[in-house]
């Protein structure tokens, strides 16, 4: 069975027994209001997952997505607070930086051939500065929670009829674009090209640097929604907004099987890791554990699937190598015979 | 079938740092025609087949395609003039489809949707022109390697190839799939594709060939029609009369020193099996062979770098079980294939690689001594003959001759009982090769028993005590006395010597 299909299977039941495991021993989880709960809580994260999953994909990284959903979350308070563009104006400019903010990463990686690792993680440092000298300050020149109030906003963090959130709905719509996109476009497939053997990928005439920075374009404009719907939700805006998003992101999208060696992961499968990470989230609350505890549970299964994935891709290669010369032999059997 | 001349190279010449590469070669193939260039590691055929594809310009000398001259100065430019290779490392994605591969970056589209139906029925067509045994949906990493070769292969098809470049494609297939690879050669020919062959096994290349051109260093040696094949002129033209005499033959000899280490009965399925042998006490072993006989993996199970399945080893006549880190305190030494990568560490310098074999004996209580370890590179420059002399350089910019010495200096520190050494002089410029070699036999004269792989014929019968031939992982003729030519090397390998056979 090839890895992937393997992974699918294994995360989904993962996320199944979880599921029913939290079901059958708590009173509290399977209720529709902690579903709902649990799906608004994890939708943010899921959103800027989806632009994660396509950098990883291409063989990269986004360490700094949630950094650059912090400075979009500020560029748009900093712009109501202190501005009076209409709202329209400023969902645009605060787009335009988010863009700006992918295309800064895609130059860095994709013109500049800095290592995505290092490149995002740079970033973070310039998207968290500027969060700061945009933030909201007082009178006396601190820096001060801001309110905004804004009725379309307000609307962004509320329910849909039938009960479920709207950026649930956002989320999933997004994921399954996200998913024709890799699957039904070129550029699609020409991310999976370059993640999975670059030099190949060139030879048949796709651009690496195109593909880096339309990657990371992508993880942009993921964060710019995300930054939308966390201001819908909160009315308000922090500077410390966002700053542990990115690695959230990141594990969600390794549980679903996208490998950092390139090449393999698609939505469903980061889909099925953010739920996965946020039902054990939910049950483990359920279950009294504490915020640390819970922190130590999470890291150990991100080490585990990793592990997984180090081993099994071993264990395959070795297998068919042997498969394939168990063949030969056959056939140099019979064929003397 | 039309026989016009679909491509020509008229007096190629290509010159790397005053090294004549290839002096005024002419090439011609015709359409429809397998045509295979011959010739020993270095006469030139990759060099020829690099200016053909783009990746070096040439030096001098026309290249026409279809009676027009052409210039090629990039892998872009030979695609659309129709010419494809067919790598012996495979280029394909393989997370994607077969059908994704062959389109890549010739995607069937509208307003950026692949139009996947389309392309898929353009494949399976293709598929089925040809007769493959392929589905347009499989996973590229799912297939054999024998498929990825149809789906490059179709690949270059779907470009419109008129002329496909195949370079060693049998070297990882069984023999079954090589037939299968042979009957899609017959069908490319059949429709009017040429090709360009190149491979080291002999029997092969005749039965597959209407015309063989014989390249040695870089000058045409002959050019044979189908009909005048005559295996033992042709290997003449690869060796040629112009080798002295000290590499065209050798007289080897029986050694009646101890065995030191034994090997019985090693299996690894896949690489080697059955594979006995022993080497003794000041004796220069060599296995030669053609790449892909599973030499090198089996001096690296011996070594302890890769497990094997079964059989035994002894050392010194006790049973012994490979693990590096004892093999290194038992006297085990090894020069790996690939010094770049596995024999040292670039950016440490001469003295920094030779410690870091000898920290048992520079190091106290986990401290280094810094004395002792400046001690032991000066040493080590001594021994090997390091120039300039200098202990202090980074090992990643010397020259490969002097990195490679660098290697030997690692294990030469160490009292050694048995030396393996993989390929010890590829991409090294001759006068290094020679004090290589005299570093190889001082070892042997001190008593170490080496055993060596090489592929270079010249290299074995200068260096060899005794010379094992492998072939598909196993032993094919072993060389132990009397006198041994090129002629007799090259025709074990090349399975063409019916006697060797048992």
């Amino acid at each position: 069975m090839r890895q992937e299909t393997l992974r699918r299977i294994i995360s989904f039941a993962l996320l199944l027994v979880l599921i029913v495991v939290f079901s059958t021993t708590t009173d509290s989880f399977l209720t529709p209001a902690n579903i709902t709960t649990l799906l608004r809580e994890c939708s943010v994260i899921g959103i800027l997952s989806i632009g994660v999953t396509i950098t990883i994909i291409t063989g990269g990284n986004d360490l700094s997505c949630g950094h650059l959903m912090g400075t979009v979350c500020m560029v748009f308070a900093h712009l109501y607070y202190y501005t009076s563009f209409s709202l329209i104006a400023i969902l645009l400019i605060s787009l335009l930086a988010a863009i700006a903010g992918g295309l800064l990463n895609g130059v860095c990686v994709g013109l500049l051939q800095i290592p995505d690792f290092v490149a995002t993680l740079s970033t973070q440092f310039i998207f968290t500065g500027l969060t700061y000298i945009l933030a909201i300050r007082n009178e006396y020149g601190q820096i001060s929670a801001a309110q905004i109030n804004n009725k379309t906003m307000v609307a962004l963090g509320g329910q849909i009829p039938g009960g479920l959130y709207l950026v649930t709905l956002v989320f999933f719509g997004m994921a399954i674009l996200g998913q024709i996109f890799l699957k039904r476009t070129k550029h699609g497939i020409y991310i999976y090209a370059i993640g999975a053997n670059r030099k190949s990928a060139e030879y048949s005439g796709i651009s690496f640097i195109r593909t880096k920075i339309l990657a990371f374009v992508i993880s942009g404009v993921c964060a710019f929604v995300a930054a939308m719907f966390t201001i819908g939700r909160y009315h308000s805006n922090e500077v410390a907004t966002g700053q542990t998003f990115a690695l959230q992101a990141i594990s969600a999208a390794v549980i679903g099987g996208a490998a950092f060696t390139g090449g393999r992961g698609d939505m469903w499968g980061t889909v099925s890791g953010v739920l996965f990470m946020q039902v054990l989230r939910n049950g483990m609350r359920k279950y009294g554990f504490t915020t640390q505890t819970q922190a130590v549970v999470s890291g150990v299964i991100i080490v585990l699937m990793l592990i997984f994935d180090a081993y099994y891709n071993e264990f395959m290669q070795k297998r068919s190598r042997r498969a394939a010369a168990a063949e030969r032999e056959n056939k140099a059997v019979n064929g003397n015979g | 079938m039309d026989k016009a001349i679909l491509l020509e190279m008229n007096n190629i010449e290509k010159i790397f740092a005053h090294v004549q590469a290839l002096d005024r070669v002419n090439f011609q193939v015709r359409r429809g025609e397998v045509h295979t260039l011959l010739g020993e590691n270095g006469a030139g055929k990759s060099t020829l087949i690099k200016i053909l594809t783009g990746v070096y310009p040439k030096d001098g000398g026309q290249i026409f395609m279809e009676g027009r001259e052409v210039n090629i100065a990039s892998r872009e430019d030979a695609a659309a003039l129709g010419i494809s290779v067919i790598f012996q490392e495979l280029s394909l994605i393989p997370t994607l489809c077969v059908y994704q591969n062959i389109m890549l970056g010739k995607e069937f589209s509208r307003f950026g949707f692949v139009q996947a139906k389309k392309e898929k029925k353009k494949i399976a067509d293709l598929i089925e022109y040809y007769g493959f045994s392929l589905g347009v949906n499989d996973i590229v990493e799912t297939l054999s390697v024998a498929q990825m070769q149809m789906v490059e292969i179709l690949k270059a098809l779907a470009a419109d190839a008129k002329l496909i470049i195949m370079d060693e494609p049998t070297a990882s297939l069984s023999s079954h799939e090589s037939k299968l690879l042979f009957s899609i050669i017959d069908q490319l020919r059949e429709r009017g594709v040429s090709i360009i062959y190149i491979s080291h096994r002999l029997e092969e290349v005749f039965k597959l060939s209407d015309r063989i051109t014989i390249l040695r260093d870089g000058k045409i040696a002959g050019v044979v029609e189908k009909n005048q094949i005559n295996p033992s002129e042709i290997i003449k033209m690869m060796i040629g009369k112009s080798v002295s005499e000290a590499t065209a033959s050798r007289m080897l000899r029986q050694s009646e020193e101890e065995t030191v280490l034994s090997i019985q009965h090693l299996c690894c399925l896949g690489a080697y099996e059955d594979v006995s042998l022993e080497v003794k006490r000041g004796e220069v072993l060599v296995l030669t062979g053609l790449v892909g006989s599973g030499r090198t993996e089996l001096i690296r199970a011996i070594y302890g770098a890769d497990p094997y399945d079964s059989g035994k080893i002894e050392l010194e006549g006790k049973p012994y079980q490979p693990q590096i880190k004892k093999a290194v305190a038992e006297g085990f030494g090894l020069i790996p294939e690939d010094r770049r990568t596995q024999g040292l560490s670039p950016l440490l310098s001469v003295t920094g690689n030779v410690a870091l074999t000898n920290y048992d004996k520079i190091s106290s209580k986990g401290f280094v001594s810094k004395a002792r370890e400046e001690e032991l590179g000066r040493h080590a420059v001594r021994l090997v003959d390091l120039r300039p002399p200098n202990p202090n350089v980074l090992a990643g910019n010397l020259s490969g001759g002097n990195q490679q010495k660098v290697v030997l200096g690692k294990w030469l520190t160490r009292n050694l009982k048995v030396l393996l050494i993989d390929e010890p002089t590829v991409g090294i410029d001759i006068g290094a090769k020679d004090e290589i070699y005299q570093i190889i036999e001082t070892l042997s004269q001190n008593g170490v028993a080496v055993l060596m792989v090489s592929s270079d014929i010249a290299e074995v019968l200068r260096v060899a005590h005794r010379i094992i031939v492998m072939r598909e992982g196993k032993i094919a003729k072993e060389f132990h006395t009397g006198i041994v030519t090129q002629e007799d090397i090259l025709m074990a390998s090349s399975g063409l010597d019916t006697e060797g056979e048992v």
